[in-house]
This record gives C-alpha cells, structure tokens and sequence, in this order.
C-alpha cells in the first residue's frame, strides 16, 4: 500500500483547495489556454505573405465567436499576467506574508483591465446580435 | 536530489529564474502588442466590426476608423509618385465590405466606416524602413520570448503529470520541436512580411 505523500503512486493528482492553490490551479489552466492560443496565432499569420489570404484571415477574426474568444483571451492574459507578476513579487521582492492581500489587490485590477479591455468586443457583439 | 527518478546534477534554478524574467518582460512586450494591433487607431489589424462567415463570403471585410484609411490613402499617394521598387506590383485600392446595400450587412460602429483592407493597414504599419525594422525586432523578440515561456510552462505541466519515465521525454522532446518549427514559421513570416 502506497503512502498517501506517495505522490507518483495516486492514479489522479488531487489538490487541497486553497486561495492559494486555486490561483495556482487557474494559472495553469490559463497558462496551458495561452500556450494553445499561441500555437494557432502564429500557425494562422503564415498568411501574412499573402495579401488575400490576410484578409480573409484578419476578417475571420471579426466573426461573432471571436469576439466571444478575444473577450475570454482577454481575460486569460490579464490573470496570468496578473498572477505571475503576484509570484514574482513573492519570490523575488519577499512579499509572501502579503500574498492572499495581494491576491484579492491584483484580483480587483483585473477586472478593471478586464472591463475597460474588453468592453469594446463585447458592445460590438452585442450590437450585432441586436441587428 | 535523490528521487525515484534517480539523482540529477541540474538545479534547474536558472530555468526557474529565466521562466520569471521571461514573464515579466512579456508583460511589457503584450502591452506594446495589444496598443498597436487593437486600441491605435490608424495602425490597429482588427477593428470593431463584426462579420458572420456568411457575410466574409460575400466578400465583407472588418471597417477601420477614417485615421487609418487617410493614412493609408496618403501612404498609397506617396508610393504612386515615388518610382515603385522593382518587382513589387502597386497596391491596388478596392473597397473593403462593398456590400453594404445588401440586407443585413456587417455591424459597424459609427466611427469605423472606411474601407481600407486589413492587408492595406498592416502595408501602412510597414512602410516606413525605421518603424519595420523596429516592428520586426520587436515581434522576432516577443515570439522567442513567447514561446520559450509557454513551451516551458507547458513542459512543468508535463512533467509534473506524465508519469511515465519514456513517455515524459517524449512529451518533452515533441513540444520543443514544435516549439523550434512555431519559430522558424512565425521568423519567417515576420520577415518577409512587406518585402
């Protein structure tokens, strides 16, 4: 029988939920979302050789889910961003006595910068969806 | 360290420094990227419009706002009057979105209403020696850092999951191929983009 701190042995990684654990948990989801982002972004401007094909690539970026996409994008980047800059903070600066502060801090930033960043794709579909 | 997976000379600690500077200096590099390529209203590629795919096969295309199209029509001036270099055929100006009569058209804002193609845009944005040279440093520089951060970000979250000895080099050795042939493609469209 493996020891529970046996980590190598459990079938399913499990976490105890935290703050802390949590922003750690969402930094790598976002982190794993941006590393796919970023695989299909610089895939796709390929196309920028070719004057037609950039078109039809840059107005596929105007569809109505990608609006939908540059909104969660959006917010994807602000909370690693945000996150990351919280770890180096604590790594580097010995902020780790501040850091559940600190998170809900940079937490009210980020909705700021998600709000006021991403206000404009959003009325934008929603002026479209209302015709 | 002696683990299971047997003892290793490599602290790894520069890596770990690396992924932390890399990260930080990222943040500058994206909002550089995010002022030029969305919210500068002459040089921004994707603009406030929003195009069904129906609509893209009629031949609609993003609006941009009146800046951008003065910009892009005064560029297009200067490179009538000076002799165009060899080999690069003229820019043609066709209208973008020429299908606003039809029912119901593309939703643009009221204040992006030229059409200019996104094409003609990012031509403007390299027209000026300086500003490509720069543009192409810069973008070489956030693709390198770009990708070495999340290949490296992903290949934590690889190992600390594959537990799998062969399987976890593997993973490793396959993102960093795709890692290395994501760079070799985005130079080269960096680079010779507007030649």
């Amino acid at each position: 029988m493996a020891h529970p701190s046996d980590v190598a042995a459990q079938p399913v990684q499990r976490y105890r939920l935290r703050v802390g654990m949590l922003a750690w948990i969402f930094h790598r989801l976002s982190g794993l979302a941006l590393v796919g982002y970023l695989v299909l972004h610089v895939w796709g401007l390929k196309a920028i050789t070719n004057p037609d094909a950039y078109n039809a690539l840059i107005t596929s970026y105007h569809a109505p889910l990608f609006k939908v996409g540059e909104f969660l994008l959006l917010c994807a980047v602000v909370y690693h961003a945000l996150n990351g800059l919280r770890i180096v903070l604590i790594d580097f600066v010995g902020w780790s006595p501040n850091q559940r502060r600190l998170f809900w801090t940079l937490g009210a930033v980020a909705v700021v910068l998600i709000g006021v960043g991403g206000y404009p794709s959003i009325a934008a579909l929603i002026d479209y969806l209302n015709g | 360290m002696s683990t299971k997976y047997g003892r290793t000379s490599r602290s790894s600690a520069f890596q770990w420094f690396a992924h932390r500077v890399s990260g930080t200096f990222l943040i500058f590099l994206l909002i550089t990227h995010f002022w030029v390529q969305h919210f500068d209203r002459v040089t921004a590629s994707v603009s406030h419009s929003v195009i069904s795919a129906d609509e893209a096969e009629r031949g609609a295309m993003p609006r941009y706002s009146e800046e951008a199209a003065e910009a892009v029509r005064a560029f297009e001036v200067r490179e009538r009057q000076a002799p165009a270099p060899s080999g690069t055929p003229a820019v043609t100006v066709q209208g973008g979105g020429g299908i606003e009569g039809d029912a119901p058209g593309p939703t643009h804002p009221p204040e992006e209403t030229a059409s200019v193609t996104p094409y003609q845009v990012l031509m403007l944005r390299l027209a000026d020696p300086v500003y490509a040279v720069l543009w192409k440093g810069f973008n070489l520089l956030f693709l390198l850092f770009a990708l070495h951060h999340g290949f490296y970000g992903l290949n934590n979250v690889l190992t600390d999951y594959i537990r799998n000895d062969m399987l976890r080099v593997g993973a490793t050795a396959l993102s960093w191929t795709v890692a290395l042939v994501l760079f070799l493609i985005g130079s080269y469209s960096v680079i010779v983009a507007g030649l």
